[in-house]
């Protein structure tokens, strides 16, 4: 893969909790719960639970790009 | 990671509600009809609320002082002190017009109901909190400990067994009591944020060793205030919780 490809490729979507603030990162993972780095955030399972507040996957929604730039 | 002081700022601003508008008519109705054990279960766990929310609604003002070299944390912590009030005045709300609790005023409730929770449970809201909040008061350096003993303790985990054990025993009762259900479910709401903004600011700072040991046994410890208004089980998920939560804020131990 030439340099320009790798750039082109887009970033890993991030989900936030709504609830607490908690940003789900795909390149992280959630390892103390069984959620390898690289899970894209649509394959956790439905009964996953933020790691902070507890707040349920379906509060979760996905980060707009630019969102959270210092991040 | 956990998102900037800007977003909780955001979020308090979203999130308002009036204690004052929820329609306590039917639980005032429904209370008198409980049996024994209702009435012990639903009395003692709010009797902790009252105890718990106006010690944190007293004390935050100390560590609001002690942000005061970031204008976005303080401004979060002046939001959250808001919530707290109004945590405190819908708990006295719920004693004072649904169960007749008696006191001409908040004071004077709280000590009618102080024998209904642990001595463990009153230790950790009118002794340690106030103690580490005239701790912050004295040096500032100190908002890291005075965050991981309110945020995480007493509110990632003490207020959080209480906030679901309440809301588990309201939905199990013989009557219903659908206005407390409500703003218990509202306060828990605001809990959550208040939770992940401490555990933004404890992601933040730099906590030595002894500080993480302590964060997790004081948890450990304090999962067990609520003493028998609370079943083993749900001791046992929240400690879980508090663990998971630390881990995810950069607290290793294991």
């Amino acid at each position: 893969m030439t340099v320009e490809q790798t750039e082109a490729r887009p970033a890993a979507k991030r989900w936030l909790c709504e609830m607490c603030g908690f940003i789900y990162d795909p390149e992280e993972g959630d390892p103390d719960s069984g959620i390898p780095p690289g899970t894209p955030f649509e394959d956790i399972p439905d009964d996953w639970m933020c790691p902070i507040c507890g707040a349920e996957k379906a509060d979760f929604r996905e980060v707009e790009p630019g969102e959270f730039p210092e991040m | 990671m956990i998102t900037g002081y800007g977003h909780f700022a955001q979020l308090a601003e979203s999130l308002q509600w009036d204690e004052t508008a929820i329609d306590l008519t039917a639980d005032a109705e429904a209370f008198p009809q409980l049996d024994q054990d209702e009435y012990d279960q639903v009395l003692g766990l709010l009797a902790g609320f009252c105890i718990g929310e106006t010690s944190v609604a007293t004390h935050l003002t100390s560590f609001n002082a002690a942000a005061s070299s970031d204008d976005m944390m303080a401004e979060v912590f002046t939001a959250q002190a808001r919530d707290e009030a109004r945590h405190a005045r819908f708990f006295d709300r719920v004693v004072r017009e649904v169960c007749g609790v008696p006191g001409t005023n908040m004071t004077e409730r709280v000590d009618a109901l102080r024998d209904r929770v642990s001595p463990d449970l009153v230790e950790l809201f009118e002794e340690r909190l106030p103690a580490i909040a005239a701790s912050v008061a004295e040096d500032h350096e100190n908002l890291t400990a005075a965050v991981g003993l309110y945020h995480m303790i007493l509110e990632g985990v003490v207020l959080t067994a209480g906030q679901h054990a309440l809301l588990q025993t309201l939905k199990g009762l013989s009557v219903k009591m659908p206005g407390v259900v409500k703003g218990m479910e509202l306060v828990l709401r605001d809990e959550r944020w208040h939770i992940g903004f401490g555990s933004r600011i404890i992601q933040s700072a730099d906590v030595v060793d002894d500080q993480m040991e302590e964060l997790l046994t004081q948890g450990t410890k304090a999962a067990s205030a609520w003493g028998d208004l609370i079943a083993q089980d749900d001791i046992a998920h929240v400690e879980h919780l508090h663990q998971r939560r630390l881990k995810s804020v950069g607290i290793k131990f294991w």
